[in-house]
């Protein structure tokens, strides 16, 4: 750490972590759910969408606190400032954290905006918003001040502008179920296949020059070409969601093509990832934070671009769409490009903000291989499920609940591996929160 | 490659696309006033919206494929189970599964406010999505006709006849209804698209028809039971 303004950080990531701990405990009552009978008098307390609400929010919520605080500690070593006000970002940090609480229990009495993943209801939109605006504005004041410019700050900067941005298409009312719809997706496509794949590449890009040692001017040449691809192929890619809602026809060719072309910039990040490995001047003092990279370049590459180019194309996406298939692609997608990239940006920031120049990864190796293994099991059990969904109710036409008796066994075991990343999980918080120096090595 | 080339890839590929995207979103916003029927929106629609928002329906439903997966997907809902399936099931969701190892939760809507879902839904269900969902599409034969044709090993068409009604009024081989002509030998007088047009529409062919017209059978289920019925000679 080389600026004091860095270590709020530390807080932003600290707020993140029981949230995400949290989101896995309603994820395990949502896998229950499709495979035991939860009771008549449950259900009406406590349904499946409320669940699914708060699961969902959660992560939207934890991620966000993760990319804010990544911000934080980046930008003052790339402007090499201190953040214009720490005040504001303490304010940012509390006004966050206490919207999410009162959306959370608000949920659970029914307050919701009633759409998926938007359910925050309108009146705290508003305080998001502010907040929102307040982090922007004290980030790009930063920068303004400092006027340092980099490709690096640039991006991240441009990212975040575009997020907030997007959010507002989420919170008017619309008449036409067809044009909700179509708005719906400028806030969840083009935040996680154009906004955050900018923050994202942003923040890679940074841990990975820092950590390599390879020269600014490589790194940021190939930041240019990714994002470049992703905003090419994201934005008109998120045709793919309007095969099926109402809107015209030449969707699916639109939206065929740019979204087959989505892997393309995520191949380009392994590929860069590895020729900076390959060409790397610094020696790796902490190898699980570079594990975490490697990892969430390889995960990021199956979980959204694999994954998702095989149910992009129409002719399957007819009988996949709003299927489990959808499922197993969101939870090894977020995960391999979301959750792993803030996981890496934790281990990375954390120990130097404690001022660790090394730290003991025992705990933390276990929990990285604990979590990997067991969401990759998930994000397979979940496919077999979505295939046995595909063809059972939508190819055979044999009836919803035929479909989800032949699922029972698959969303069971999902069930059980749920525990074992809850294990790795909760290895991972408790290690990342009790960081220690590694004994020297002999 | 230069820095200065790959912040070139950059801004054209953005802006590109994004020009791309913007201009059919324009012509998207024409097109889905047709497509989406918007001139049959009216206030009990826009309510039935708001209700259905108002419960959260559509974290446990899809609709149009979106939203979660642990209830059915509503698009085509009133195709399948009708007005009267819907209120049923908002209204009392503990009788109408009680039987089932899958819950809905009673969310205690307004009888006002389920008739407003039902207008809701019977909009939605005239969509036109490219035929989403395949198990509502109107090219395929209902649950029961296939299992009569993969377990019994009758023709499409005859099960549609058997399944449909047809019988409540026609007869064949000597059973089956008296109150419209027996269709032993309809093939003889009529060909395959004859037999479609008359079923459609009985009076356009005949103005003292007493036949209703068959509005339900969807697209194939009317050509499968019209080759069924014009090979009979």
């Amino acid at each position: 750490m080389e600026y004091r303004s860095q270590k709020i950080a530390y807080w932003y990531f600290a707020a993140a972590l029981p949230l995400f701990v949290l989101q896995i405990f309603l994820g395990l009552y949502l896998a229950y759910s499709y495979t035991w009978t939860v009771p008549q008098s449950i259900v009406d307390v406590f349904p499946f969408a409320t669940a699914r609400a708060m699961h969902t929010n959660l992560l939207v919520l934890w991620m966000l606190l993760g990319f804010m605080g990544g911000t934080y500690y980046i930008v003052p070593e790339e402007t090499k400032s201190e953040i214009y006000s720490e005040k504001l970002a303490w304010f940012q940090l509390i006004a966050l954290l206490a919207t999410g609480v009162v959306a959370l229990v608000g949920f659970f009495f029914g307050w919701t905006q009633g759409r998926p993943l938007l359910e925050i209801p309108r009146p705290l939109d508003l305080v998001v918003v502010v907040g929102a605006l307040v982090f922007l504005f004290n980030v790009a004041m930063t920068m303004i001040k400092a006027n340092r410019w980099t490709a690096i700050q640039g991006t991240l900067l441009g990212g975040l502008v575009f997020l907030a941005l997007l959010y507002l298409f989420g919170i008017p009312f619309y008449r036409n179920e067809v044009i909700d719809w179509y708005y719906w997706w400028w806030v969840i496509h083009l935040w996680v296949e154009g906004a955050w794949e900018l923050v994202t590449a942003a923040i890679f890009a940074f841990v990975l020059m820092k950590m390599t040692g390879v020269e600014r001017h490589v790194v940021e040449k190939w930041l240019y070409v990714e994002i470049g691809l992703f905003l090419f192929t994201g934005i008109a890619g998120t045709g793919h969601h309007y095969y099926w809602i109402g809107a015209p026809r030449y969707w699916l060719w639109v939206g065929g093509i740019f979204s087959a072309l989505e892997p393309v910039p995520i191949i380009l990040m392994l590929i860069d990832t590895m020729m900076h490995v390959k060409k790397r001047e610094a020696k790796i003092l902490n190898p699980l934070t570079w594990t975490y990279a490697v990892g969430c370049a390889i995960y990021h590459f199956i979980g959204a671009g694999v994954w998702g180019f095989l149910h992009t194309l129409p002719q399957i996406n007819y009988y996949t769409h709003g299927s489990q298939v959808t499922v197993s692609h969101g939870h090894l997608a977020f995960f391999g490009a979301y959750a792993l990239l803030n996981l890496m940006t934790f281990y990375y920031a954390m120990p130097k903000i404690k001022g660790i120049e090394v730290y003991d990864d025992r705990r933390g190796k276990f929990g990285f291989w604990t979590m990997c293994v067991a969401m990759m099991l998930m994000g397979l059990f979940f496919g077999v499920a979505g295939v046995l969904q595909s063809y059972i109710e939508r190819v055979l036409g044999l009836g919803f609940m035929t479909a989800q008796s032949y699922m029972r066994l698959w969303m069971g075991i999902v069930f059980f591996c749920g525990f074992a990343f809850l294990a790795g999980l909760l290895t991972t918080v408790t290690d990342l929160l009790t960081l220690r120096p590694a004994k020297a090595r002999a | 490659m230069t820095k200065k080339i790959a912040f070139w890839i950059f801004l054209l590929g953005t802006l590109s696309s994004a020009v791309v995207f913007l201009a059919l979103t324009w012509d998207t916003h024409k097109q889905v006033a047709v497509l989406s029927n918007a001139d049959k929106i009216d206030d009990r629609v826009v309510a039935g919206k708001r209700a259905f928002e108002k419960y959260n329906c559509n974290d446990c439903h899809t609709i149009l494929g979106f939203g979660a997966y642990y209830g059915p997907d509503l698009t085509r809902v009133i195709q399948r189970i009708g007005d009267e399936g819907v209120r049923f099931r908002i209204k009392s969701p503990e009788l109408a599964f009680a039987n089932s190892w899958r819950k809905m939760p009673n969310v205690h809507a307004s009888d006002a406010e389920i008739a407003d879902m039902v207008a809701f839904f019977k909009w939605v269900n005239e969509i036109n999505n490219n035929d989403w969902p395949p198990q509502d599409s109107k090219k395929r034969l209902s649950r029961g006709e296939q299992a009569m044709v993969a377990s019994v090993g009758v023709s499409p068409g005859a099960a549609v006849f058997q399944s449909k009604g047809c019988m409540n009024c026609h007869a064949l081989h000597g059973t089956g209804g008296t109150f419209g002509p027996a269709l032993d030998t309809v093939g003889r007088r009529k060909t395959t698209e004859e037999i479609e047009h008359y079923v459609k529409d009985p009076k356009s062919v005949n103005p003292k028809a007493m036949m209703p017209p068959q509005k339900e059978l969807t697209d194939r289920e009317l050509e499968e039971v019209a080759k069924f019925l014009s090979n009979l000679k």
